[in-house]
């Protein structure tokens, strides 16, 4: 069975750091009914890639540009392949928030559910007259999760967070890149909203387990600044315990003696395999592997603290002998020599090369109502009793807008066909 | 206030690869009992350390990635160590394990001796690349997780002008390819505990690193899924598949801040006007831009990026974000990890807390919880245990007496 077979989860988030939260409950058995309006839907399902029309070539390589969201210029708000990803195993039904009517309907679902989470602004509910107590006098143990962007508590409560917001503001930006007077390089991709994601669903199953314990529900204030802030705890005990404010070192091992250990370019346009030696045993297979060139016998690579404090040296050393090598051929030999050493692996080489995570099926194939089939990555945990996958109670990957209206308004809330087409007339549904 | 996992036991047998999923489940307020070698566990001997002195109850890395656990010193491959650990595993609700494969199959406790042991356990491992594969026995550390993840080929700068790279992939250090896994780990583990409640049974959970990693990138998977299209890293910014306009601008100071675009209605008039008020709007507020139609495309996005770096460079790191923010614009400083100690936010919500260190009479700010529970509480402390603190507590728990905890002393094996 799904261990969270019966566990059912209203979701008013959108974009990644909310809406991947459910994402993550939904693989693991909970049903999550998506609720959204076409006058206000998820950015998501305007950005692209977007799933090719058969016989359309592939898209226009364009550079993002969040101002300017050309909503007329796509023709179907159901071929996102990002939405198509992090809503997998979820419904969706299409419901009015801004109108009375659409609240009230929106109570009734509230009445069958476990969990309502939200990543609007940190007082859009309260607003709409639906706060924590309003929820808990409809469903007495409701776990109701907010996740505004930096905590609802606190002077900041209106202040607005994206992933790379919440990556600048911890240190997490700073502690990435090169050394200075180099910039930081800071993050290329919303780790936050993964990360933030994560604790939206870590913290509703803590909740939630907490609920089949005592039988009590609870209001979660969840921020997704202070789970990054959470994982800078080393630097920050540094500074207060030694006065050492954290200085960037690239690829260098900050805290953990290990030389060479960074990218080293190899054959290929951009191609570069990253090394990690932090004994002596590693540095010996390396040795060999090289050919033992006489370099490598010098005093000053003769020990683990030698090797880190003449690094530059042994970077450029180490970086001439690997360029003229193919990568995976390099990974592969030195692996098997005992030497840590992996390609910087582009999305195509992880998915069209990559042997392991191809065995792991790191992608299952789920169909999508409009565009077919296509690979959804699956979660990295693989249980061996319990059925675990992304496909989730609904066994297909994202929901088209409002797709799952009958189930929701027809089997679950009992509307009669008079209510529901009056409630579809006045725009609520 | 007790914790979410208030009747939880964890036995943690871990390096780094697993010791931040047993800080979550006991910051989450599980009683985690973390197993380590007579002398102390190897991550004991990462730096950096209190005061510059390698000891192994002075490494900052233990202190942090074990806050709120107990300690006890064991030999689990002696004969009597593993009978001690059976006893242990048998009163557990959770056995974390990321020590190498086979570990403890060798030791005779692989899964179907953990089951015959405690029904009801949920054994959940981390390993670098899971049980079987052809890539199984590949060694790995954080680095080169992130470089065969894709995290190594997203972070970067920008590349020259002819589209080539004079700079490498950057990992962003810090241990980023645990924290992904151990986030992962943590939420299959009370996944499981949840799904126990129904079947009664106990569950084994896999967590390959290099899945788990993987998996956390954003748009390069998609964008070669379904377009094959390839993204290109570039400085403080997503990688895509073409340069888009800069978002880290240089401060006054010297430092950065990180500008994004608004993205909401009415977005662009309300960004002008603060830099009109600022005196840096450059010609943003002449006619020309007042159509939309003149504002779209990259060139555009460019042209506004050099305005908001003008205003930027005028101003000290923390002297302007937060006018922005008040209006609705996402802007943050580019801050180190310390700096947000005295901030009234965190201030306002407790993130960070004072922890007792008895043994040095000191106490220090530790980053307490990574949300905000009101039912329950997330751990305060204690801090992370001295080598073998509870072992006499522990092992007097299992029933044994003072003179056997002795005997096992004497004869290293605890």
């Amino acid at each position: 069975m799904r261990p969270l077979e019966g566990v059912r989860v209203a979701d008013l988030t959108w974009l990644l750091a909310g809406a991947g939260g459910p994402r993550l409950l939904a693989s693991l058995g909970a049903e999550i009914i998506r609720i959204e309006w076409r006058d206000r839907l998820d950015f998501l399902r305007y950005m692209g890639p977007f799933a090719p029309a058969q016989n359309e070539g592939a898209a226009k390589a364009e550079a993002l540009d969040l101002s300017g969201l050309n909503k007329d210029s796509v023709k179907s708000v159901n071929r996102s392949g990002t939405f198509n990803d992090i809503n997998a195993g979820k419904r969706a039904v299409s419901l009015n928030m801004a109108h009375p009517k659409g609240r009230e309907l929106f109570k009734r679902l509230v009445a069958v559910s476990d969990v309502v989470v939200e990543s609007f602004t940190a007082e859009t509910m309260r607003k709409w007259g639906l706060g924590y107590d309003t929820l808990k006098s409809i469903k007495s143990d409701i776990i109701y999760m907010q996740q505004p962007g930096w905590g609802y508590k606190g002077p900041y409560v209106k202040f607005a967070s994206y992933g790379p917001i919440a990556q600048a503001v911890s240190g997490l930006t700073e502690q990435s890149g090169l050394p200075a007077p180099q910039p930081p390089a800071g993050w290329g991709f919303s780790y936050m909203d993964w990360s933030g994601a994560y604790y939206c669903a870590l913290t509703i199953l803590c909740a939630t387990y907490y609920k089949k314990r005592t039988g009590k529900g609870q209001y979660l204030d969840c921020s997704q600044v202070e789970p990054a802030i959470y994982m800078t705890g080393t630097a920050v005990l540094d500074q207060l315990v030694n006065g050492r404010s954290y200085q960037r070192t690239g690829n260098r091992s900050p805290y953990k003696m290990a030389a060479p250990h960074g990218a080293y370019r190899c054959v290929g346009e951009d191609r570069w395999i990253a090394l990690a030696v932090s004994n002596d045993d590693e540095w010996k297979s390396l040795v060999r592997e090289m050919g033992t060139p006489s370099w490598t016998q010098q005093d000053k690579f003769a020990t683990l603290a030698a090797r880190v404090l003449n690094q530059d040296e042994l970077d450029q050393y180490v970086g001439v002998w690997t360029s003229d090598k193919e990568p995976f051929a390099l990974q592969e030999r030195l692996q098997q020599a005992g030497v840590p050493a992996g390609v910087c692996q582009t999305a195509q080489d992880r998915i069209e090369r990559d042997p392991q995570l191809k065995h792991l099926r790191w992608l299952i194939p789920l169909v999508h109502s409009e565009i077919g089939e296509w690979p959804i990555k699956d979660v990295p945990f693989h249980f061996t009793n319990g059925t675990v996958n992304q496909g989730g109670p609904t066994e297909r990957a994202a929901p088209c807008y409002g797709e799952d209206n009958d189930y929701v308004y027809d089997e679950l809330l009992k509307l009669t066909k008079q209510e529901r087409a009056d409630l579809e007339k006045e725009g609520v549904i | 206030m007790q914790g979410f996992l208030f009747d939880v036991k964890v036995l943690e047998l871990a390096d780094e690869k697993g010791e931040f999923c047993g800080k979550l489940l006991a910051g989450a307020g599980a009683d985690v009992v973390k197993v380590e070698p007579p002398g102390g566990n190897p991550t004991r001997s990462l730096g950096p350390f209190y005061h510059d002195e390698p000891h192994a109850d002075r490494s900052l890395y233990f202190w942090h990635y074990n806050f709120g656990k107990r300690g006890v010193t064991l030999d689990i491959h002696s004969a009597e160590g593993t009978e001690v650990l059976k006893k242990m595993i048998a009163q557990s609700d959770v056995l974390l394990d990321s020590l190498p494969l086979e570990t403890l199959a060798k030791l005779g406790l692989d899964w179907p001796a953990l089951q015959a042991l405690n029904p009801r356990l949920i054994y959940v491992a981390l390993s670098p690349f899971g049980r079987s594969g052809p890539w199984r026995d590949y060694k790995a550390n954080d680095l080169v997780h992130l470089a065969l993840g894709g995290q190594m080929m997203c972070c970067g700068y920008n590349p020259k002008e002819d589209g080539t790279y004079d700079t490498p992939p950057i990992a962003p250090q810090m241990w980023h390819a645990y924290h992904i896994a151990g986030n992962q780990a943590f939420i299959a583990t009370v996944g499981a505990l949840i799904g126990r409640e129904t079947t009664g049974e106990g569950e084994m959970i896999d967590v390959p690193i290099h899945q788990a990693v993987s998996v956390c990138t954003e748009i390069d998977v998609p964008y070669w899924i379904y377009n094959q299209t390839a993204c290109y890293r570039q400085t403080g910014r997503h990688a895509q598949p073409a340069v888009g306009p800069e978002v880290q601008f240089p401060t006054k100071d010297g430092r950065y801040s990180i500008i994004l675009a608004n993205p909401f209605p009415g977005g662009y008039e309300t960004v002008v006007k603060f830099f009109d008020e600022k005196g840096h709007a450059g010609d943003l507020t002449s006619e020309k831009y007042q159509d939309p139609n003149s504002r779209k495309g990259i060139e555009f996005a460019r042209h506004f990026a050099d305005v908001q770096a003008n205003c930027v460079a005028a101003f000290d790191m923390e002297e302007i974000w937060r006018g922005g923010q008040d209006l609705g614009i996402p802007w943050a400083p580019i801050r180190t990890p310390e700096e947000n100690l005295g901030d009234a936010q965190w201030q306002a919500r407790a993130t960070f807390t004072e922890v007792e260190h008895p043994e040095l009479g000191q106490r220090f700010s530790y980053i307490g919880a990574p949300m905000l529970p009101n039912e329950v509480t997330w751990r305060q402390g204690p801090r992370a245990p001295l080598v073998g603190e509870h072992n006499e507590d522990i092992y007097r728990q299992l029933g044994m007496s003072r003179e056997e905890v002795m005997r096992l002393k004497e004869r290293e094996i605890i």
